[in-house]
């Protein structure tokens, strides 16, 4: 199995763990990354301009293309921006056009050879939970987990194809697979607030504390993500809460634990 | 007397030149949390940083950070072998020209007994240094011109002017070299003071040696020289002349150049073209002397200063929180005057393709750096200007604080700390990020201000391809009003708080498409607060793709209401 490694821009200057715990783990279970001259996703700019957001996205694409390879982000932000512009230049020819154009002009093109995946399916489905579970040295048995399902790589569903958007799934399996206890939680599926940070600074604060809140209430000891941007907003907004905290752990990090990897190799 | 009065005055001017921008260090506020320090706080919180640093462990980080990132600069061979082998090159040669050639009565000549300009190993050191100039520099131009980002780079018309004045400099020194050594008239002019002959008789086994050996380049000498002339020659040459005059071919450059001038010395010669050249040479000296603090020159000072306070943050991690904001404030003013525009982090700048796509250098670092030292020294935005403000702010609102171009800074500069700084600049001066200027009026003043309007107002083919969704009535025919995108959104179900809360439902903001009062929707906070968690778009049972529409009707707004905006309405 080999992958190119998308990191997107928040992982590498503001969460290397989850870079250093992805490679860590990915090479333990024999899936090979491989690292292209990749740029932004496109989706910071999707609320400027819908074309320079797409063919942001399709340069990433034409880049993996014409190395051969399909996507894995670790960032459901990127997942949800890439698999959006799949399907914008799917579904619009002038926009295709236009973006054979651009990219044209640095001789790369986009055929739509390229599959973007995200971590936790290419986990759970292409590696295999029964797989993740034999390799288990040191279950994390008991550990209480709330799953961060995050937005978008979980909606819209025809475009993420990620897991049942009303019910998944996918998250609490492969918890289950590292040792640990997934928690039921009613907030599972809600927006971690992110997003709004910049236009609403104080409606984006009560979206964050609410799931907190609800996590704690519901038992659980750690929330578990898989995408920088709820990790790194779950985390700020804690700091500067002076009630109960609860300690968020990256996926990556909690399966690498159970995994045997050390500690200092997952960012730890 | 003249080249003592110019060397004054632009050594005078230079000083004159460093002070001021020293000065601008502390008085040169970026950022909102640099407003309210006073350059005298400024000056001794650096001068704390300054003491603390130079008595603790950290000195050896500094010190280590002077020998491999001053001298040798690592950071540019990690970034670009070519443009750190002609950095090195001018670095290496430039010093050594300053010190052993224009120097030489203070340093060479003191330390070096019996020093003259004429002899080796001077002879050839001094071609062998301006040569390492020279290549030096063409090997950054190469190195710039190879490597683009596809959009124009961050340049100043005066750092130009500067890097051909030292070319100039290198030029007429290897020129005045050349002609001197082909020269009759500086042949008898050194018989005359040197051996106090001027008649030809007693001269001609002399000239023979020369033009022979030395190649003057006489005029009245052609054809085959006789091979005893110029054994005689040798002779009075070993007596006369050896002690201060080698051989000029070791002048590996400039004795080429003399064998190519031979022809036209004699004319060069009748022009007086020693005297010229001289000065030529040394005026254009003198004035990048004089001019060194006013063009990108000056980073031979800055960078290493940067560097050196870099390294010695409290944090290993550079990060800005090791510095108190007196000295973060200093530390921003200083890394404008550290930067070269090599342009290397424009190179891989998240953004670039999006920059590209644009036309809008304004999103890469090189160009946020210099409208961001605008924006602190109040040239932006001007009046007359506002599109270059307004190309600044989408720039600097697009960043992703991806982190590259700090990690890539060859002088390694804190470039997240200068913009967000900047960021709090542009905000202040009514330029602040869509999503805040668009909460100046509510949504039916911002439609209201639409022409022609209101609100009915078709898009244009342009809009319409930026904005396939919403430009399509089709799409909302389908809408039956049921509310689950306002039930589900949680956007709506948090906005308990009416300062804060939306103003629009969702299910509003669709209506009003579907009845063609888009306008309405643009300055709408249900449109800029919008999370774009999808749970509208994934709930809707007619499959309408609200939160799809919503992202576009973002991109309409900052297109539409941007160009109606007041100016500095925000502040």
């Amino acid at each position: 199995m080999k992958y190119a490694l998308f990191l997107g821009c928040k992982i590498p200057s503001r969460l290397p763990a989850y870079e250093a715990s992805t490679r860590a783990v990915l090479e333990h279970l024999g899936v090979t990354l491989v690292d292209l001259e990749f740029d932004c996703c496109g989706y910071p700019a999707r609320n400027y301009s819908h074309d320079a957001f797409v063919v942001a996205a399709a340069r990433n694409l034409a880049l993996a293309e014409r190395a051969e390879l399909d996507v894995l982000t670790p960032c459901k932000c990127c997942f949800g921006s890439l698999r959006h512009a799949v399907r914008f230049l799917r579904e619009d020819a002038q926009l295709r056009a236009r973006v054979t154009q651009a990219l044209g002009a640095e001789g790369l093109a986009w055929t739509g050879k390229t599959e973007v995946e995200h971590l936790l399916p290419v986990l759970a489905r292409k590696v295999g939970v029964d797989a993740l579970a034999a390799a288990v040295r040191t279950p994390r048995t008991g550990l209480r987990v709330a799953a961060q399902y995050g937005c978008h790589a979980l909606r819209p569903s025809n475009v993420t194809r990620f897991d049942n958007p009303m019910a998944p799934t996918i998250f609490e399996t492969l918890i289950r697979a590292a040792g640990a206890t997934p928690v039921d939680w009613p907030r599972r599926l809600d927006c971690c607030g992110d997003p709004l940070h910049e236009a609403n600074a104080p409606l984006a604060e009560r979206m964050t504390r609410a799931k907190i809140t609800d996590a704690l209430e519901s038992g659980a000891e750690v929330i578990c993500t898989a995408c920088p941007h709820c990790h790194l907003r779950f985390d700020a907004v804690q700091a500067g809460m002076r009630a109960r905290s609860i300690r968020t752990l990256l996926y990556t990090q909690l399966l690498g634990l159970a995994l045997g990897l050390p500690a200092k190799s997952l960012g730890l | 007397m003249l080249f003592q009065t110019a060397l004054y005055a632009s050594l005078a001017l230079c000083v004159l030149g460093l002070v001021w921008r020293f000065s601008v260090w502390f008085r040169v506020r970026i950022g909102p949390d640099a407003r309210d320090v006073t350059p005298a706080q400024r000056l001794a919180a650096v001068f704390r940083g300054a003491t603390s640093a130079l008595f603790s462990r950290r000195m050896f980080h500094v010190l280590a950070a002077f020998f491999l990132d001053v001298l040798l600069l690592r950071r540019l061979f990690a970034q670009a072998r070519l443009r750190w082998l002609g950095h090195l090159l001018i670095l290496v040669g430039f010093t050594l020209l300053l010190l052993m050639h224009a120097l030489a009565p203070l340093v060479t000549a003191k330390l070096f007994q019996g020093y003259q300009s004429t002899l080796d190993p001077y002879l050839f050191l001094r071609d062998l240094f301006g040569a390492m100039v020279l290549i030096g520099v063409a090997l950054l131009l190469i190195g710039r011109w190879r490597r683009r980002s596809g959009l124009p780079q961050a340049r100043r018309s005066i750092d130009a002017a500067f890097v051909a004045l030292l070319a100039f400099a290198l030029v007429t020194g290897f020129l005045l070299e050349a002609h001197k050594i082909a020269s009759p008239r500086a042949f008898y002019r050194m018989a005359d003071q040197f051996i106090g002959a001027t008649d030809a008789e007693k001269l001609e086994p002399l000239r023979a040696f020369w033009a022979s050996e030395f190649g003057v380049a006489f005029d009245d000498l052609s054809g085959p020289i006789d091979a005893n002339m110029v054994e005689q020659g040798r002779q009075l040459h070993r007596d006369a002349c050896a002690f201060c005059h080698a051989k000029p071919a070791s002048a590996f450059v400039s004795y080429p150049v003399a064998r190519v001038l031979a022809p036209v010395t004699g004319l060069l010669d009748d022009a007086r073209a020693d005297a010229w050249l001289l000065y030529l040479h040394v005026f254009a000296c003198l004035l990048g002397l004089a001019s060194l603090p006013f063009t990108m020159f000056f980073h031979v000072v800055a960078a290493p200063i940067s560097l050196l306070v870099n390294s010695a943050a409290v944090n290993r991690d550079f990060s800005a929180q090791s510095f108190s904001s007196e000295a973060r404030a200093s530390r921003r003013a200083l890394a404008l005057d550290a930067c070269v525009r090599c342009g290397i982090c424009d190179l891989r700048c998240s953004v670039a393709p999006i920059a590209r796509y644009l036309g809008n250098p304004g999103l890469l670092p090189a160009h946020k750096l210099i409208t961001t030292g605008a924006l602190a020294c109040g040239l932006l935005p001007r009046s007359g200007h506002e599109d270059e403000a307004l190309r600044a702010a989408d720039g600097a609102f697009l960043c992703t604080d991806c982190g590259r171009c700090t990690s890539r800074c060859p002088v390694g500069l804190d470039l997240e700390d200068l913009w967000e700084a900047g960021r709090g600049d542009l905000a202040a001066a009514g330029l602040p990020a869509p999503a805040q200027w668009l909460q100046a009026r509510p949504a039916l003043a911002w439609a209201e201000s639409l022409e022609p309007g209101p609100w009915q107002h078709a898009l244009s083919d342009a809009e319409a391809t930026f904005a396939p969704l919403a430009a399509d009535r089709g799409t909302f025919s389908r809408c039956v009003q049921c509310q689950t995108c306002t039930n589900v959104c949680p956007v709506v179900a948090h906005s308990i708080d009416p300062e804060h809360g939306v103003d629009l439902t969702p299910q509003r903001v669709m209506n009003l498409l579907r009845l063609g009062l888009r306008d309405l929707t643009l300055g709408s906070r249900m449109v800029w607060d919008c999370a774009t968690c999808y749970q509208c778009q994934e709930n809707c049972p007619e499959g309408i793709r609200v939160a799809d529409i919503m992202c576009e009707l973002r991109g309409l707004a900052v297109r539409r209401l941007g160009a109606v905006r007041g100016w500095r309405e925000v502040s």
